[in-house]
């Protein structure tokens, strides 16, 4: 048998899978005791160029309470053409179509390999996806002028046929006409005024109430195009009116006095975005791109006042309960993205401004759509630029890496029910037999929507033991869940992905190290990081903080190994090893210690880690750092003080930033421009070997990284000194007095005082 | 000193007493004579145009109770802004006035010496400023009496700074446009665009002019024509119940600035909203709309409305019940809301006009609507059913019409005030504007073609004066931004004699007087208490005549004289007129338009609209051709409203102003079907509107043409061209105008005069 690192990677490359727990206990009461919930991310329109094509539709299993999907971890009698159902045990007849298969003539759906499967189902009709321009106004030229580049380029990048409608806003909110010739038009809308879906679709003449369908008393009855086609165009019908249109396109000409922001009308744009495409385009893959230059300043939606004497609120306001917007904001936001959601429409913010922009009241648009979060500076930059450019990237097919429409349904085997999910979606209330009673995350349900979906989308799912402590081993030993994905592939085909995973049970009070040793600590420190983020959402932070100490001390209670009372004595099996120090850069990470950062921020980076796949979320919890040097090839070292030397360049990503990180003597080197001397090439090596695997992680990730090149002293430094572990700081750097290693300036305790603290605790027999 | 030495020639001519029951030839063939004022020592003949200013008395009784005996109405009628070929404007810095009353230095005045000056209203004598009797060519002083204020009774000053509440406004042209399905589809958009794009260069104004459009159905569209843009912007705004500007600038642009948008638009506004099926209409939205867009400067309003308003502020329901278009309760006269009276008050305050075009063929309130005009200084045209192809008859008035709206003289953010020599004074007022005190009246706008009317009543004796003078002075801003006074004067003589007084009678302003009166009435009281004042004013004016007269001279017949002789044939024709008949059946709309027509039409007009003109037009080549204006043209005779007067041999024209009906008898002969209609015969003539007379080369055709072009000729608005045949459907239509005529349930001309008798006696 291979190794579980081994298992684990296989499973994660054939089923997109990380389980916490990869042998399950067999009893309910066990499984609690485990601390580390069960639970798993699960991707689930991961990249697979492998799988065959599926072009038939799957088979379920007849019994009308199941409905699972025929899976390789069925018993098939090839003879009677009978299949077993592994989560209701129920036989199937096949259908007469599998009358020819054999044991040497299976359907793929049954070959163990591909207990991940996709079938594309050819009788539902192929619509093109819909993409609303929603463009704020209120921006300096410069940042006008390269936002209109930009979307002027990503025209070129849509499929021909895809629609294409633009809504910009300023002070008034305009929803433009596609395809007029000789005048354009446009509606406009007053940008402090909440209107009903009704009332927006009435004005429009496209609700079902509206003036145009509305039959004219005496209007000849000729056949009419869709009114909505004024709105929505086909990119190829639109795309050289629509460049005229942008390149036309002035910043909002109201006036903005002195020592006031200018008005804008965000919540009243998205508002009628989700409107226009909540009547014209119900269920059907949408995206709402919304672009804004600063904080919506008036209407529904409102999160900062005119004036600018009253900046935005900040963590500390928002603890003071003194922010007299955000809540009314909030309620707007969440309104809103939940009808987007309703309607299988995601909502992209691309928000690029020095000052906070709202997505802290704003995040439910993306968090409840699946949509893009992108934060930057100005959309004059190539952070934007690019991120930009990546959103229509395409696979080795020349298929868009995006789906629309998901809605994603967990079966489990009768041991085992769903308690929730915690990601880029919304609950669908369905409730089913394999539904808990305990919630974790949005729970209550057995199906959730993701409206929009990427290839390392990744959601957490969390698990219920139900078997009871003195009921046997379940049969077969193993427990099954199916996940059930159904998408409007981004070629407008609508796809099922199936993936079918199995795993022991086993029985906690006689084999707790067959458990044990399942256990994946990068997962579970993943599952817990959005756990945490989840409570911190609702929870005060220093409550989420103790919870996360408390859990990680009954984990060191449970499955360390130690002396009671003997702190020294404490050991972790290596599967365990890293999970504390997960756990201490979770607790200081940027998730959890907001108040160095605005609350946008916040929203943004956890955002994030509510999205990404284990790898990348692993980064975020903690940095990844290189060092370069003459002394060897380059090498992944301590995310730590110790780390940072004279004579190194080290190389950190956070997923959010790549910085390159020039120690004192290299950076004096590199000032004297001695890369510049022939005889120095090994240097100039030396600089350029970072710089290129820097380049090579900014070429891929999205959003794109922010990219920081500092040295000993610089005031960009700062970012890494934030991240590494104060082995040195400034309360015991005369006590270590290390020589030429610096020092950080932070009370944070260090890796070492939190261990020690931590096993302290855990040995203690007090607690 | 004995009044009546001034009277020679009046008192003869009042002596000429006829008995209207016998007398069957009223009208003159060459038309109705305006009586001029005889005032004493008019040696220079400088009294104000009748055309301008006239008073339905040319001799104003000496006392209340002369006037009273008397029965006429006092009024003044006037045309303040009317075109004139000869005005003389003068730029001084120095604008001579009464200090007392702040009356303009007139013909009138007395000049005690060359020093003083005594105001002929207040009689206040006022130190005449150096500068008035300087004479700069000779560099002395002289004689004041050469100036022109005191030279002409109609005067225009070019203001000095202080009649300025604020720097003069640019001319600003806002168009709002109907563009619902209904509008789209009577065609009037393309002649609108067509007629103005025509008139582009010629709009009065000078390099600060700006223009702004507004199209209008269930939402309100607006244009960005922001000089530098490629093309025109629509920006909709559907929000028409919180209707708000959707930029803050470029909606109203520099016409020569955005010359080039401006023309791309009106060249692409026609097809812009040819498929559209929005039948609603979101006037009000719209007029909010435009008042927010031209509050900061004033200006001109041009609506053009197609349907009754049925969405957001100022919807309007159907009030017409088709079962009452005739009976004698004629209902719905008065405004269903107020709202579009506000607007007006509120246009008014900025400086803003509304004028109103209504094409509409169904009811479409003009009765509500119309207070926009009314009450801002606005004027209303209407075109009833106008349609493209339907109609073609208005097609040409409407170009006619509109050609002239657009090119004619404006005058912006003006003022009119009337001043009467002490013991008169003015009580009310007729016409569109708003009453901002006691005598001085606002006007947004003033066009040459508005009439206003003001009754009188005499106050305190005037026995100790000959003369008294009225005095209307209208401040305005010119296109060119200039601030101007326009001046006129009149001068009448007092009497005591009830004689003089009938002989200076000004029948037709008489009549003219009594429809406004009689308008205020219908809606204010009923149609039937207005209609019973019109008969009763007959009843007491040829009543008092005939008390007046000596028993020698009275007979059993009755006698009136020359210049009373056609009221009663005018009060008549009033009964019969659109406005006033409860017989037949007459929309509500054409009736509410005629009425507000016989409140702000000069008198000529007016008199026309009740009493058209009737021309044997079949005699065309046999009557000798006079001058007229600068075209020689036939002389053909007015002929009275009576069918008797038209025969089946003849063909004659009917001049109602805005209509002209070409009827043809049936025994008409070839050579004039041939001549003038481009027909073989009777037989091939086509019944109906057309947009002009075939143009033919023979003398008949010509003739015609010539004829109807000098009709034309000065005339502020086009006239429609209707052919009618005798055995024609729209023969009804044509003798509906015969107010001679006893016709269906209304009594004839001789009936109404055995009434007024009757009435007399008793
Ligand atoms: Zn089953
Ligand atoms: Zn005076």
């Amino acid at each position: 048998m291979a190794t579980y690192q081994e298992f684990i990677q296989q499973n994660e490359d054939r089923d997109g899978v990380r389980f916490s727990w990869n042998v399950w206990p067999s009893s309910r009461l066990e499984a609690t005791r485990m601390v580390v919930p069960l639970g798993c991310l699960y991707t689930p329109v991961k990249e697979r160029p492998d799988l065959p094509p599926i072009a038939y539709e799957p088979v379920l299993c007849t019994r009308p309470t199941c409905r699972a999907i025929l899976n390789p971890y069925c018993q098939v009698d090839y003879r009677a053409k009978i299949w077993a159902c592994n989560f209701c045990f129920q036989r199937n007849p096949f259908p007469p179509q599998y009358a020819a298969i054999t044991e040497q003539h299976q359907p793929a759906e049954i070959i163990p390999q591909f207990s991940t499967i996709e079938y594309t189902i050819t009788r539902a009709t192929c619509s093109p996806p819909v993409y609303l321009i929603v463009l704020d106004t209120c921006m300096d030229d410069d940042d006008l002028q390269a936002v209109k580049e930009s979307l002027q380029m990503s025209l070129s990048l849509l499929p021909p046929n895809a629609l294409i409608g633009l809504i910009t806003f300023g002070k008034m909110v305009q929803l433009h006409e596609l395809g007029c010739e000789g005048c354009s038009k446009s509606y406009v809308f007053r940008g402090t005024k909440d209107l009903t879906a009704k009332q927006i679709q009435d004005m429009l003449g496209i609700g079902r109430g509206g003036a145009a369908a509305q039959p004219g008393a005496r209007g000849p009855q000729q056949q009419q195009q869709l009114p909505s086609n004024r709105f929505l165009q086909p990119v190829h019908k639109c795309d050289f009116s629509l460049t005229d249109l942008l390149g036309e396109l002035q910043r909002d000409p109201w006036p903005v006095s002195q020592g006031k922001r200018p008005l804008r009308s965000t919540g009243v744009a998205l508002s009628i975005a989700v409107g226009l495409l909540e009547c014209t385009f119900p269920n059907t893959g949408a995206r709402i791109m919304l672009f804004m230059g600063g904080a919506c300043t008036q209407g529904p939606g409102m999160v900062v006042g005119e004036e600018l004497k009253f900046p935005i609120r900040s963590h500390h306001d928002i603890e003071k309960d003194n922010c007299k917007y955000m809540k009314k904001a909030m309620k707007h936001y969440e309104g809103l993205a939940n009808r987007a959601a309703n309607n299988g429409h995601v909502i992209d913010i691309y928000s690029c401004a020095l000052d906070q922009t709202g997505l802290h009241e704003m995040k439910f648009c993306c968090r409840y759509t699946g949509g893009h979060m992108v934060m930057g500076d100005s959309f004059n930059t190539s952070l934007f630029k690019q991120t930009f450019q990546r959103v229509f990237s395409k696979d080795a097919k020349g298929e868009f890496k995006m789906a629309f429409g998901a809605t994603l349904e967990v079966k489990t085997s009768r041991e085992l029910k769903v308690s929730g999910a915690i990601g880029p979606c919304v609950s669908l209330g369905v409730k089913g037999g394999s539904v808990a009673d305990t919630e974790m995350g949005l729970g209550g349900t057995c199906q959730w929507k993701m409206c929009g979906m990427y290839p390392n989308t990744t959601l957490a799912f969390f698990f219920e033991v139900v078997n009871q402590h003195n009921a046997p081993i379940p049969q077969g030993g193993r427990g099954y869940i199916q996940f059930i994905t159904q998408y409007q592939h981004s070629s407008g085909q609508r796809r099922v992905r199936v993936t079918t995973v199995a795993r022991n049970w086993a029985d906690a009070s006689t084999n707790i190290q067959h458990i044990s040793a399942g256990f994946d600590q990068e997962a579970s420190a993943v599952l817990q990081a959005r756990t945490a983020v989840f409570r911190a959402e609702t929870d005060d932070g220093p409550d989420v903080l103790r919870w996360l100490d408390r859990m990680l001390i009954r984990l060191c209670q449970k499955f360390g190994d130690f002396h009671r009372d003997d702190p020294n004595s404490f050991r972790f099996s290596e599967n365990f090893s890293l999970y504390p120090q997960f756990m201490f850069h979770l607790r200081r990470s940027q998730f959890l210690q907001v108040f160095n950062n605005s609350p946008d921020e916040t929203s943004y980076y956890r955002y994030m880690l509510n999205i990404e796949d284990l790898t990348q979320s692993l980064i975020m919890i903690q940095p990844i750092l290189y060092a370069y040097s003459f002394s060897g090839t380059p090498e992944p070292v301590l995310l730590d003080t110790s780390s940072i030397q004279p004579d190194r360049i080290l190389l950190m990503d956070t997923f959010f930033q790549i910085l390159i990180y020039h120690g004192e003597t290299i950076d004096q080197w590199r000032q004297q421009k001695y890369q510049d001397l022939p005889e120095y090439e090994n240097f100039k090596q030396l600089l350029q070997a970072p710089v290129d695997d820097a380049q090579e992680i900014l070429q891929t990730r999205f959003p794109m990284p922010r990219y920081i090149d500092t040295a000993a002293g610089g005031s960009q430094a700062r970012f890494l000194m934030a991240r590494v572990n104060p082995t040195m700081t400034h309360n015991n750097m005369y006590a270590y007095g290390g020589e030429g290693t610096a020092a950080v300036l932070t009370d944070d305790v260090s890796l070492q005082v939190f261990m020690e603290h931590l096993k302290k605790l855990a040995v203690s027999s007090s607690t | 000193k004995p009044l009546t030495a001034n009277f020679n020639n009046m008192s003869l001519q009042g002596s000429q007493c006829i008995d209207l029951l016998q007398q069957k030839k009223l009208l003159p063939p060459d038309g109705v004579p305006v009586p001029k004022p005889a005032i004493p020592n008019d040696s220079r003949n400088v009294n104000c145009n009748p055309e301008v200013f006239r008073c339905t008395l040319n001799c104003i009784p000496q006392t209340s109770a002369l006037l009273n005996k008397s029965r006429l109405p006092l009024g003044i009628l006037i045309h303040p802004f009317k075109d004139l070929s000869q005005l003389p404007v003068i730029q001084s810095s120095v604008i001579v006035r009464c200090r007392s009353c702040r009356t303009y230095i007139n013909p009138y005045v007395q000049f005690g010496d060359s020093r003083k000056w005594k105001c002929n209203l207040c009689y206040r004598v006022n130190e005449l400023p150096d500068e008035f009797s300087f004479d700069p060519v000779t560099k002395s002083y002289g004689d004041p009496q050469r100036r022109p204020e005191v030279r002409s009774a109609t005067i225009e000053f070019i203001a000095p700074s202080e009649y300025m509440l604020r720097p003069p406004q640019p001319a600003v042209y806002l168009y709002l446009l109907d563009v619902s399905f209904n509008a789209i589809e009577t065609g009037y958009l393309s002649m609108f665009c067509e007629t103005l794009l025509e008139a582009l260069d010629r709009i009065p104004g000078d390099t600060r002019t700006q223009l702004g459009f507004i199209a209008y159905d269930s939402a309100v569209h607006f244009f960005n024509l922001a000089e530098g843009l490629s093309q025109p912007q629509m920006l909709t705004v559907s929000d028409v119940d919180d209707i708000f500007l959707p930029c803050p600038d470029d909606l109203l642009v520099n016409l020569n600035e955005s010359r080039s948008l401006v023309m791309d638009l009106l060249a692409q506004l026609p097809t812009l909203f040819e498929k559209n099926m929005d039948t609603r209409s979101a006037l009000g939205a719209a007029l909010q709309a435009a008042y927010k867009m031209t509050s900061a400067t004033g200006g001109r309003i041009t609506v053009m409305q197609t349907v009754l308003p049925t969405q957001g502020p100022g919807a309007l329901q159907n009030r017409e019940d088709p079962t009452q278009k005739s009976g004698k309760d004629v209902t719905s006269l008065n405004p269903a809301i107020d709202f579009y009276k506000k607007m007006a008050l509120d246009c008014s305050a900025q400086q803003i006009a509304v004028d109103l075009f209504m094409f509409n063929g169904q009811y479409a309130d003009m009765a509500s609507i119309e207070c926009v005009s009314k009450f801002s200084g606005g004027c209303i045209y209407y075109y009833p059913s106008y349609h493209v192809v339907r109609t073609p008859h208005y097609v040409e008035k409407f170009e006619v019409d509109l050609l002239r709206y657009l090119t004619r003289k404006i005058g912006f953010e003006s003022v009119m005030r009337v001043r009467c020599t002490k013991g008169i004074s003015i009580h009310t007022f007729h016409g569109n504007f708003f009453v901002r005190s006691t005598d001085l009246l606002s006007l947004p706008n003033v066009n040459p073609d508005a009439g206003f009317g003001m009754q009188m009543t005499i106050e305190e004796s005037l026995t100790d004066v000959s003369t008294m003078c009225f005095q209307a002075a209208l401040l305005y801003t010119s296109s060119k931004g200039e601030r101007r006074i326009r001046v006129h004067t009149l001068c009448l003589p007092v009497s005591n004699q009830m004689s003089e007084i009938h002989a200076s009678a000004d029948q037709q302003a008489i009549v003219a007087l009594l429809a406004k009166m009689a308008v205020d009435r219908s809606l204010s009281s009923s149609m039937s208490d207005a209609r019973e004042a019109i008969v009763n004013a007959s009843i007491d004016i040829l009543g008092s005549y005939g008390s007046s007269l000596h028993a020698s001279q009275r007979s059993n017949g009755l006698p009136v004289n020359e210049q009373l002789r056609l009221i009663p044939l005018y009060c008549l024709a009033l009964l019969k007129s659109t406005g006033f008949r409860v017989t037949g059946s007459v929309p509500l709309d054409e009736r509410t338009h005629a009425l507000q027509q016989y409140k702000t039409q000069p008198v000529s007009q007016l008199i026309q609209m009740i009493y058209p003109d009737l021309y044997p037009v079949h005699t065309i080549m046999d009557v000798k051709l006079k001058k007229k204006g600068s075209f020689e043209c036939a002389d053909l005779p007015l002929l009275q409203l009576c069918s008797a007067n038209v025969d089946r041999q003849g063909a004659y024209l009917l001049d109602t102003g805005d209509i002209m009906y070409l009827y043809v008898g049936s025994a008409i002969n070839e050579q004039f079907c041939k001549d003038i209609l481009d027909v073989p015969n009777f037989a091939a003539i086509r019944e109906g509107g057309i947009r002009e007379l075939p143009e033919l080369e023979n003398d008949g055709s010509e003739r015609m043409r010539t004829f109807l072009a000098s009709l034309m000729d000065n005339r502020p608005t086009g006239a429609a061209l209707i052919i009618v045949r005798d055995d024609g459907k729209l023969r009804l239509q044509f003798f509906q105008h015969f107010v001679e005529d006893r016709n269906d349930s209304t009594i004839s001309y001789h009936e109404f005069l055995q009434q007024i008798q009757g009435q007399i006696k008793r």
